[in-house]
């Protein structure tokens, strides 16, 4: 059979076709970047006709920086012992809260370490803790690999991992941790003992099964190929038709400085390229979410016309790729005014993509925010007093237990 | 007319090296999605420039200071920046950055008309002596300051040089449009300049406005492409505006980058540098790179 040309498989798209495997791989590495775009922004277009661009306001908390799993792509985490390492405690996690509500959020994406003194009885208590303070306060937390770590950990299967979170007060599932879900390139990166890409999987499956739902994310321009990106995005596309309880997919590039792993970021033009080729592919995935924070606000607005709907999180506070090189800042009032500048109509949303609203910023005046947050200051070495209620299993974190 | 049909009058109209009506700039700015403006611009991009991406690396020399001999071989261009205290300190720069052997740059044309008091002649003879000191071009005619700048650059172009490019310093909303339609009617003498940059460097402080979004960026790019057929390139600023946008920016009609370090920062890391990184975004823009020195000639 002859190939196709990039012109035959636009038509099929332009059509609402379903992109194969080889499709896809032919339009991303023979089709101009403004026919991708176009070709996502009708795609986008078919899928939201409103012209309605979400965002949430919600807080990205990192409650651990101390990890095991020693990723090379990663600047944020810190080993067992280090004098960097922190776990924040749960006051502290209810003053972010707190200042989250006050600018009108209702989320936390609680994500952190795989921290080996962390046992599952702490963020159980967490999570029951911040229900009992704030009932209607939603938890985004833990990704599949710390849910892979606390299974690990504490030597429970999935499944009763996800129940014991969800009785604690786990809301849905964030989909960090896929990177690319292909077991070659997740051992180059050093992240296949963490979680392969069928037991990243193997947790959505089992999370969308109960009747939670996620998101799922992607982080390129590592050591993958083209067609092992195209891949992550045919298993997600393949679990999608099973389970339908992705909410949204998310992209960005790696971010090389102060990783063990180095080198050059991807460029604009690849994340645009590779966000428009994700519309086409993920014809089962509603959102698509803009970058901004890894590519800027402005080429993070540009991914409008590139297949987003959705500009993702104010976010208010940022850890992980600012711990890389990657330190913008948009607020509320910054995302929409870029909404609104590229032609669509700004609300808000919470994370089952559910409108709640106009921007808080047309309604009440918000203070402005030109810098995220960090989970703590440079100099606080502070360890949590609750901390010594949980058994720690590494001699250090033993120690850190008896000192206090 | 469809907008698909009036999309192909334009590009019919541009690539043939005709000029856009009124009518058609105002259908251009009001009625065009910024993908569609984006493939005319690059159409009409590709149609003079080929699938060539030039960059220039540069070494900004304050005009008291020194210029390191290291720099040879990583500098294309010598930036003299600064505004001088007088029209001998300006010529002095310029002697001791040309012992380099890198094509000198300096100044910007309203400075050199401060100098010379806004005498003509004056001005003339200041061109004069930075040429036969060794200056290569004008580093920049800023659109919003300088009177005049139709016989300004014919002094020039008569004097020997040429003007690097033409920048906007500060402009936001409609007034960014203006300066385009502006630069677009000027008649310039052949080569006299060589750029430009239609994004503006500075932002706006003195008005209420909010700053320019990338839709806004880009679109001011794609209208620079092609409303201004005077000017040979149309640039953009690496340092200023950054990698991404830059580069997202040759998609958009540009063809030209400005202002790569030639000297790369220590925190850029392993396996990383600037000019292995400008390449690797042009040619992911799916342009060809080549580099260029300040005299906008090609360097292998």
């Amino acid at each position: 059979m002859n190939p196709q040309t990039v012109d035959e498989i636009a038509r099929k798209v332009g059509d609402g076709g379903r992109l194969s495997r080889t499709e896809a791989l032919t339009l991303y590495e023979q089709a101009p970047t403004h026919l991708l775009g176009c070709l996502a922004d009708e795609a986008c277009a078919r899928r939201h006709p409103s012209g309605i661009v979400t965002y949430i306001i919600d807080r990205n908390v990192n409650y651990t920086n101390v990890c095991v799993a020693k990723c090379n792509f990663c600047a944020f985490y810190r080993p067992v012992g280090s004098p960097e390492g922190y776990v924040l405690g749960f006051d502290e996690l209810f003053t972010k809260i707190d200042e989250t509500i006050a600018v009108g959020g209702e989320q936390l994406l609680l994500q952190g370490g795989h921290n080996p003194d962390l046992p599952l009885e702490w963020y159980e208590d967490l999570f029951r803790a911040v229900k009992t303070r704030y009932p209607s306060f939603r938890l985004h937390a833990l990704s599949p690999p710390e849910i892979i770590h606390l299974s690990r950990l504490s030597q429970l299967d999935v499944p009763s991992i996800i129940e014991r979170l969800t009785d604690a007060g786990l809301d849905s599932i964030p989909g960090g941790g896929a990177e690319i879900l292909v077991d070659r390139v997740r051992r180059e990166l050093n992240c296949y003992s963490k979680a392969s890409a069928s037991e990243w999987l193997g947790v959505m499956r089992d999370a969308h099964r109960v009747g939670l739902r996620t998101t799922v994310t992607m982080m390129f321009g590592t050591v993958e190929s083209l067609d092992e990106r195209i891949e992550h995005l045919m298993r997600v596309r393949d679990l999608q038709d099973e389970t339908g309880g992705f909410t949204a997919f998310i992209t960005w590039s790696f971010q090389p400085s102060n990783t063990e792993r180095g080198g050059m970021e991807a460029t604009g033009v690849d994340y645009l390229r590779t966000l428009a080729l994700a519309r086409l592919v993920l014809d089962n995935v509603d959102n698509i979410q803009a970058s901004w924070v890894t590519q800027g606000g402005k080429v993070g607005q540009l991914s409008l016309s590139y297949g987003a709907n959705d500009m993702g999180s104010v976010m208010i506070e940022e850890n992980v790729v600012r711990a890389a090189g990657a330190a913008f800042c948009m607020d509320e009032l910054e995302i929409v005014r870029n909404i609104e500048n590229a032609g669509f109509i700004p609300k808000r949303r919470n994370m089952h993509y559910k409108v709640l609203g106009d921007p808080i910023v047309q309604q009440r005046e918000v203070p402005r925010m030109t810098t995220l947050a960090q989970a703590r200051a440079a100099n606080d070495h502070s360890v949590p007093e609750e901390l010594v209620r949980y058994r720690a299993r590494t001699p250090s974190g033993k120690r850190q237990r008896v000192q206090h | 007319m469809s907008n698909e049909a009036a999309l192909d009058d334009l590009r019919a109209t541009l690539t043939e090296g005709g000029r856009l009506s009124d009518e058609q700039v105002r259908n251009l700015m009001l009625k065009t999605d910024l993908l569609s403006l984006g493939m005319l611009a690059d159409d009409v991009r590709r149609s003079r420039h080929g699938e060539t991406t030039t960059f220039v690396r540069v070494a900004e020399v304050p005009v008291k200071g020194a210029v390191s001999t290291e720099l040879r071989g990583q500098a294309m261009e010598l930036r003299i920046i600064g505004v001088p205290d007088s029209p001998e300190v300006m010529v002095s720069a310029v002697r001791l950055a040309a012992e380099a052997g890198i094509p000198v740059t300096g100044y910007a044309v309203h400075d050199l008309l401060e100098m010379s008091n806004g005498d003509m002649a004056l001005f003339r003879h200041l061109l004069d002596e930075l040429l036969e000191v060794g200056l290569a071009a004008i580093s920049e005619l800023v659109v919003d300051r300088t009177p005049e700048p139709e016989s300004v650059v014919s002094t020039v172009v008569d004097a020997g040089l040429a003007i690097s490019r033409v920048t906007i310093h500060e402009a936001s909303g409609d007034k960014r449009i203006g300066f385009l339609k502006a630069v677009a009617g000027w008649t310039l003498p052949d080569r006299g300049v060589w750029a430009f940059a239609p994004l503006p460097r500075a932002a706006v402080v003195s008005e209420p406005e909010a700053p320019p979004t990338g839709y806004d960026d880009v679109r001011q790019v794609a209208l620079a492409r092609l409303l201004v057929d005077n000017i040979g390139s149309i640039q953009v600023d690496w340092a200023l505006h950054g990698p991404k946008l830059a580069q997202v920016a040759l998609t958009f009609g540009a063809d030209d980058i400005d202002a790569v370090p030639a000297v790369d920062a220590v925190d850029l890391g392993p396996r990383r540098t600037s000019l292995e990184e400008v390449r690797q975004n042009i040619r992911a823009a799916s342009f060809v790179p080549v580099e260029r020195n300040g005299c906008f000639e090609s360097v292998m």
